[in-house]
């Protein structure tokens, strides 16, 4: 990697979508290690900004970069470090889980029987082995959230980006998810988190950032932000919302 | 080209995908178009055909619309697969899956095309097997018929996946198909010679460039037809060069694959 120290980096991110502006001049660094709750109400920029950093979205100016590498004239090598746990569930229709994980760790380069492996690993990490052949309609929403989180982490990326992944979850799968991420973090992921759950942030990381209004309104160390009032207060605060 | 793919694996999983993808539904991909072409054999060659004297040509009229039908389904399945598999992958967003991945533009063009390819050639050669139920065909050229196959396969893959990407809903995907390709195929030869038209609609013929592609696939295996093998080799060269290239720029860029 490029610049081992500093995970992602953006600066005066702009984007538009035909005449209305989603992100205004963001900039702000994720540090390599680092594990960063981004925050904002629903429209922020959220999501715009995790397209920016995966490629999935176009941008009008400024910078973004994982690892030093540039994602839009260095995608071949910025795409190998991200792994994108997304809100939705985007699965190919024909494929079973199983097949659908090997698929995804080829096209990360991946040789066939190491791909199997992982998959196998990840399947059997995340309670999944026994639907291994199922196509992905034939699972539960909470099983599908697993499964999102299995082709995040197919390829062993660097950094971990995930959106809401605990949006509709029961409380057992919440609490596995966190464990799982807290003990990726402690093995030197950089995850990367959205979500609209306060505790979830304040409990498992260790920056925030607030974005509002398509611009970042704060930044820092969790310590710093949280001196003598909750997360939820402070967000109130900061993006104006009863 | 090789120095281009600096992902093999990546490439050769998006292959295997699309491969799977229409084997695993041969029922809708693979076994239609030999039932369709065995019953235009019956009836255009074996029941109509007869009574056509085709004589001068040195061979029956059913042997004549052989290769017609061959390029006809060529066409239309290499279309068909990329058109439909890129295009419920942007439904579903699962296209995601390729769009997340270390695979250049050109890697994801080639991947995909692989599919619309093998299907393409699987059913031509289908077809070419079906015509033995009813009459001999032999192939005066057979690297000109690989050829052949492969370019037309690449033309109608690349056009295909521009439709998906173009299409907003299922009924969009198919009007390329319906009102451009299919008429241009058959008025490109694929049920007859050109010197049976009218003079004036023999010159307009040859602006339809299908004629130039059904032409080669025919002139590959009879080694007769209305206009040279090489001009037909060149035509397909550059439609293939033109709408790969075309491809990749609308991955490139993002068109409708990223907001």
């Amino acid at each position: 990697m490029r610049n081992s120290e500093t995970a992602i980096s953006i600066k005066s991110l702009t984007k538009f979508y035909k005449k209305f502006q989603a992100l205004n001049e963001v900039s702000f660094q994720v540090k390599r290690g680092d594990f960063f709750a981004f925050l904002g109400p629903n429209g922020a920029g959220k999501t715009t900004t995790i397209n920016c950093l995966t490629g999935l979205s176009n941008y009008q100016s400024g910078e973004v970069k994982i690892f030093g590498y540039d994602v839009t004239s260095e995608y071949l090598h910025s795409r190998r470090l991200i792994g994108l746990c997304a809100q939705e569930f985007n699965f190919d229709p024909f494929l079973s889980i199983y097949n659908l994980l090997v698929y995804q760790a080829e096209y990360f380069g991946i040789p066939p029987l190491e791909a199997k492996n992982r998959a196998n690993q990840l399947l059997e990490r995340f309670n999944l082995s026994d639907k291994r052949n199922c196509k992905h309609r034939a699972l539960s929403g909470g099983m599908k959230k697993r499964l999102l989180l299995c082709r995040a982490l197919i390829h062993d990326p660097e950094i971990l980006i995930l959106d809401e992944p605990t949006a509709g979850c029961d409380l057992e799968l919440k609490f596995l998810i966190w464990d799982y991420l807290a003990q990726l973090n402690r093995e030197g992921k950089t995850i990367f988190l959205t979500t609209h759950y306060m505790e979830e942030a304040e409990k498992l990381c260790k920056t925030i950032g607030i974005i509002n209004h398509g611009g970042m309104v704060r930044i820092g160390d969790k310590k710093q932000i949280l001196q003598d009032k909750s997360l939820e207060e402070i967000f109130l605060e900061i993006t104006g919302s009863e | 080209m090789l120095h281009l793919i600096t992902n093999p694996i990546g490439v050769w999983a998006l292959s295997k995908r699309e491969i799977h993808r229409f084997f695993s539904v041969a029922n809708q991909t693979i076994f239609p178009p030999l039932v369709s072409s065995a019953l235009f054999m019956y009836i255009f060659g074996v029941a109509i055909g007869s009574r056509i004297n085709f004589a001068s040509t040195g061979f029956s009229y059913l042997q004549f619309i052989v290769p017609g039908l061959m390029a006809m389904h060529l066409i239309s399945s290499s279309y068909e697969n990329t058109s439909s598999s890129l295009f419920i992958g942007r439904w579903h967003n699962h296209i995601q899956e390729i769009l997340l991945s270390p695979l250049s533009y050109i890697e994801m063009v080639l991947g995909l095309l692989a599919g619309g390819v093998a299907r393409g050639i699987t059913v031509c050669v289908g077809v070419w097997g079906i015509s033995f139920i009813f009459t001999q065909t032999s192939v005066a050229h057979p690297l000109a018929l690989l050829y052949f196959m492969v370019m037309i396969a690449v033309i109608f893959s690349c056009a295909g996946m521009m439709g998906a990407l173009w299409a907003e809903d299922f009924g969009m995907l198919s009007i390329w198909n319906i009102y451009l390709i299919v008429p241009l195929a058959l008025l490109g030869g694929v049920f007859h010679p050109l010197s049976m038209l009218p003079a004036p609609l023999q010159i307009l013929s040859h602006f339809n460039p299908m004629y130039y592609l059904i032409c080669g696939i025919r002139l590959s295996m009879t080694n007769s037809g209305d206009t040279s093998l090489a001009i037909c080799a060149i035509v397909a060269f550059l439609l293939a060069s033109l709408f790969f290239v075309a491809t990749v720029y609308l991955f490139k860029i993002g068109y409708k694959l990223r907001t």
